[in-house]
């Protein structure tokens, strides 16, 4: 990945100290913010297709597109740095093919689309049109010379048929790069002369950034507005335009994907679990928890607006029947498709997003347990550790050790005495044993193998009693809010943090802190935060290999 | 080989609205040449595919010490050497089509200490298979399996090559993968075709998609026109942004401007007629889908559309639940628990799934004395991303050589080279496709040297 090489070169330099030294490099002494080159962000699927929906109104094709990708979790990151194949480029045309034959088919959603029934090529209605639609498509004012581009299109595709022509300009406007990517470059800032390389977003890239990081769609009218008074230079009405933005329902599920990506739920979509060992699951069991884990989420952000932290030892939750019935608490109303707001009883093994069938099933085989991978998942994902895979040429046969029936924690205990395993395994098993007492799809259980489940275990130098008790300590560990910030500030500006972005980091933790860690609160400080507003001049973008 | 013509009465068929139309072309005269066969299509020249399956054979003593304590019988290399081998257990399946097998091959490529983990089998092995090179150190991220390539896989370097096409088609490659399975959502775990760093070619994954791709109705060609027209402003509309970008995004912008040149191109082509195979629907069984896909490409093979394709099986580390073998884990989980029975039949379905591929060239008949059939103009080559799983051990790496390459191939020869070169393999399929290599391989896994007495 040769653009990824220069967003992950800085933030590869902990995994030298491999696991000895699970809590990363020493941030350096002194901060001082320094902006990172832009990237070129390709709109995602979901952002192509929101976009679509907002600038045309009504249904349209939903055509094959490039899958998207998720290196380093986000999807924002996989568009900044994937190179679009052959196949994505032939698909976008084919998705411009169907949506403008959809709009153009229909008379009235023509005439609808372009309010006037043109003469011929020259009628300045299609100028008028041509001018409107690539200020939408293009996400600023276009130019006499855009627009005459696009005009002469229509021209020279009419051949007797301006609707025509019309429909062959828009065919193209949507497959114009500067549709499908969001060129984001920055302009010198006049107010500051101190750092020449240190730029700032003009107030339309702001517009975009801000309507894409909360809405995954290309920016309103009202937006656009803002944008073409200089407004969204400014960090209070940056601050005003994100509280509408979180206002309005497209937030939700753009925070929704947010958090899908963060903690992985899409896998829920599509689990094996081997029957004979796990009669109980189905396959609208991992749906299921993922519903689960969305109303959560949703109720802190949104509903609650509350301590996200509490989500690692809340006791509240939200069940289906199936749910219900894995976790053995009462839901009266519940149905197999009506989720109910229950609370897990304070003495029961649950409390906690980790407790959660979403987490532990997830993270587990499906013929066993594994926690191995549930303890990656917390250090990777919960405390924004890095955690290096096998060394190849190990055994990882945990079968073949001789002995009575016995349960996989002890033959993990065994394996983690060979040297080459224990440098890592020291590290990610320890809290993955606190799950034990769950098996494979989120079950309860006491015993393996009719042994008794030993679901206690020390994290540097601490004893936990099991995941409820690691979880309560989660819901004020600091680094658990400061590993947050930084995943939403990869994923808000489509590339990993560098050294230079430690100073912001710094600067949104603390506000997180001082807003109670409330989630939206944080995308607000983050758009106003200079980690999303200035970026470094594109020639420092780095090498270009032969 | 003799030139052949098709049918003078062809159909395209496909479904517009959902509704089952049957268009007949425009007389076939401008397509086809002075000796009655197409401008464009199969002719003397052979044509080449790219067979992937992942996590390479069941482990067995050849593989290394520890795989020879424990005492797994190798049920992949054949006894004898040599032509009419007789096929080992694992090898039963390609029978039939009286495949050429090399074993003892490994990559030979150095193994850069910086950035660590760069000898890993699913992603070296992958790439010296696949390239002939090792893996790009820059922005290799092991812990993130982040990796890119220094140059093209084989088969973008074979439909790249302008020695091979001396006309492109319509498509100079096709891409095709089978299982959805996914060890991650991006990188070479979803594609093993790159047209080099950073520039993959995802392959279609349904075969209804690759139908409508290769067979549906073209539009009528004054509109094939004007969208080719449209596509002059949009290359000029991305003009003036390339001096904005830094020099990573400008390489992006220009791969996407490169490949809308290519739309256009296909625009402006003559499309070919063929005779449609049926739209086939959506199956999750692997045979059957292979056999779909497979039956595709023959034909799109068969009329011209083009002569290059890659085809995953499954893809690397694949996570694909064999449940209709009874295993219970993921491959890639089963091959790390070191269940050997699995993997062993694992393998051989997934070697019949690749004598399904073979099964639709055997089926078409070439015109003519002799009764070929179109795997005699194939020059197939199946490989793996390692030797085997259990320990990632790049020893013995499975090669398959299938097709006669219109002469140029001997059959049914096994080759055996103990720690051999593996990219002698890739020079002699070069070589059979009449490509002027002389050498292949960079960074240690250089050879001049083709499989002994595979070359015709």
């Amino acid at each position: 990945m040769r653009a990824l090489f220069s967003l992950i070169a800085a933030a590869s330099i902990p995994l030298a100290l491999g696991c000895s030294d699970p809590h990363g490099a020493a941030p350096p002494a002194e901060l001082t913010f320094a902006p990172s080159p832009p990237v070129m962000p390709r709109l995602t699927s979901l952002q192509y297709r929101n976009t679509l929906k907002d600038v045309f109104g009504g249904v349209l094709p939903s055509t094959a597109l490039e899958p998207d990708t998720n290196p380093y979790l986000f999807y924002s990151i996989g568009a900044a740095s994937t190179t679009l194949s052959e196949l994505g480029t032939q698909q976008y045309a084919d998705a411009a093919s169907a949506i403008t034959d959809a709009l153009f088919g229909d008379a009235g959603r023509r005439q609808a689309l372009l309010g006037c029934v043109p003469a011929g090529s020259e009628d300045p209605c299609v100028k008028e049109f041509l001018k409107r639609t690539g200020r939408r498509l293009f996400r600023r004012p276009q130019s006499d010379a855009d627009v005459e581009r696009w005009l002469n299109v229509v021209r020279s595709t009419a051949e007797g048929d301006v609707n025509r022509g019309i429909r062959m300009a828009l065919y193209g406007m949507l497959q114009a790069p500067r549709f499908l990517y969001r060129i984001e470059v920055g302009e010198p800032d006049p107010s500051d002369h101190s750092m020449p390389q240190r730029r700032r977003y003009d107030s339309f890239e702001m517009a975009e950034r801000l309507s894409f990081l909360l809405w995954n769609s290309t920016p309103d009218e009202e937006l656009l507005a803002a944008a073409e008074r200089g407004e969204l230079l400014d960090p209070d009405s940056l601050r005003t335009q994100a509280l509408r933005l979180l206002e309005a329902p497209q937030a939700r599920p753009t925070v929704q994907s947010f958090f899908d990506q963060y903690f992985n739920l899409s896998v829920l979509a599509r689990l094996d679990r081997d029957p004979a060992r796990y009669p109980a699951f189905s396959n609208t069991l991992g749906p299921a928890m993922r519903t689960e884990i969305q109303l959560l989420v949703d109720d802190f952000v949104f509903r609650r607006n509350s301590d996200i932290r509490e989500l690692f030892s809340t006791h509240r939750t939200f069940v289906n029947t199936e749910l219900a019935a894995l976790y053995q608490v009462p839901a009266p109303g519940a149905s197999e498709i009506a989720f109910v707001p229950v609370e897990l009883p304070p003495d029961g093994a649950r409390a906690g997003l980790l407790t959660l069938g979403a987490f532990l099933t997830m993270n587990a085989h499906p013929t066993q347990t594994s926690p191995t991978l549930r303890g990656k998942y917390i250090l990777e994902r919960v405390l924004c550790q890095l955690v290096p895979p096998p060394p190849g040429n190990v055994n990882l046969n945990l079968d073949d050790m001789s002995g009575n029936p016995r349960t996989l924690r002890e033959r993990l205990e065994e394996h983690r005495k060979n040297p080459a395993c224990y440098g890592c395994h020291s590290v990610m098993d320890p809290p993955g044993f606190l799950f034990e007492g769950f098996d494979s799809i989120g079950v309860h259980r006491t015993l393996e193998n009719n042994q008794p489940v030993n679901t206690s275990s020390d994290i540097d130098g601490k004893s936990y009693a099991d995941g409820r008790d690691l979880g309560a300590q989660l819901a004020t560990d600091p680094r658990v809010p400061s590993c947050m910030v930084k995943q939403v500030y990869r994923q808000a500006n489509g590339r990993l943090d560098q050294p230079g972005d430690e100073a912001a980091l710094d600067a949104l933790t603390r506000r997180f802190a001082q807003s109670g860690y409330r989630f939206r609160e944080l995308l607000v400080a983050l758009v106003q935060s200079e980690g999303f507003r200035t970026v470094a001049d594109s020639a420092e973008s780095g090498e270009v290999m032969p | 080989m003799k030139r052949f013509s098709m049918s003078r009465r062809s159909f395209v068929r496909g479904s517009i609205a959902g509704a089952l139309v049957s268009l007949a072309l425009p007389p076939l005269e401008a397509m086809l040449d002075s000796k009655g066969a197409y401008a464009d299509g199969m002719g003397e020249d052979p044509f080449f595919g790219l067979f992937f399956w992942a996590n390479g054979l069941p482990w067995h003593a050849k593989h290394g010490e520890e795989q020879r304590r424990a005492g797994y019988p190798d049920l992949w290399t054949p006894d004898a050497t040599g032509a009419g081998y007789t096929p080992s257990q694992l090898l039963q399946p390609l029978a039939r089509h009286k495949v050429t097998v090399a074993t003892g091959l490994e990559p030979k490529t150095e193994i850069p200490s910086d950035p660590p983990g760069q000898d890993d089998g699913h992603m070296r092995g992958f790439m010296v298979s696949m390239t002939g090179d090792r893996i790009r150190p820059q922005g290799f991220d092991q812990p993130a399996h982040q990796l890119t390539a220094l140059r093209p896989t084989l088969d973008q370097v074979v439909a790249r090559d302008p020695s091979f096409y001396k006309t492109p088609p319509r498509f100079r490659s096709l891409e095709v993968g089978v299982s959805p399975a996914r060890f991650h959502e991006y990188g070479h775990w979803n594609a093993i075709s790159y047209n080099g760093p950073d520039s993959l070619n995802p392959p279609i994954m349904s075969p209804g998609q690759l139908f409508d791709k290769l067979f549906a109705v073209p539009g009528e060609s004054a509109d094939q026109g004007r969208r080719a027209r449209v596509l002059d402003a949009v290359l000029d509309d991305a003009k003036g942004l390339r001096m904005s970008l830094g020099a990573n995004d400008r390489l992006r912008l220009d791969a996407h401007l490169d490949h809308l040149a290519e739309i256009q191109r296909r625009l402006r082509s003559t499309s070919l007629a063929c005779q449609v195979p049926n739209r086939p629907s959506e199956n999750a069984d692997l045979w059957k889908k292979t056999s779909d896909m497979a039956e595709l490409l023959a034909v799109a093979i068969n009329c011209g559309l083009t002569r290059v394709f890659s085809f995953m099986l499954t893809s690397p580390a694949t996570t694909h639940v064999f449940s209709n073998l009874g295993v219970a884990d993921d491959m890639h989980t089963t091959c790390h628990n070191g269940i050997w029975e699995k993997i062993r039949d694992v393998t051989k379905y997934q070697m019949g799934a690749f004598a399904l591929l073979l099964d639709a060239f055997a089926k078409i008949s070439l015109p003519g004395p002799g009764g070929r059939t179109l795997l005699d103009a194939a020059c197939i080559l199946g490989t793996s991303e390692y030797g085997e799983g259990w320990k990632h051990s790049d020893k013995e790496l499975p090669v398959i050589i299938a097709g006669g390459a219109n002469g140029r191939l001997n059959r049914n020869i096994h080759v055996r080279e103990q720690d051999g070169n593996l990219c002698k393999a890739q020079l002699t399929v070069l070589k059979a496709l009449g490509l002027p290599y002389t050498t292949f391989g960079w960074n240690g896994a250089e050879t001049s040297a083709t499989l002994a007495g595979v070359l015709a």
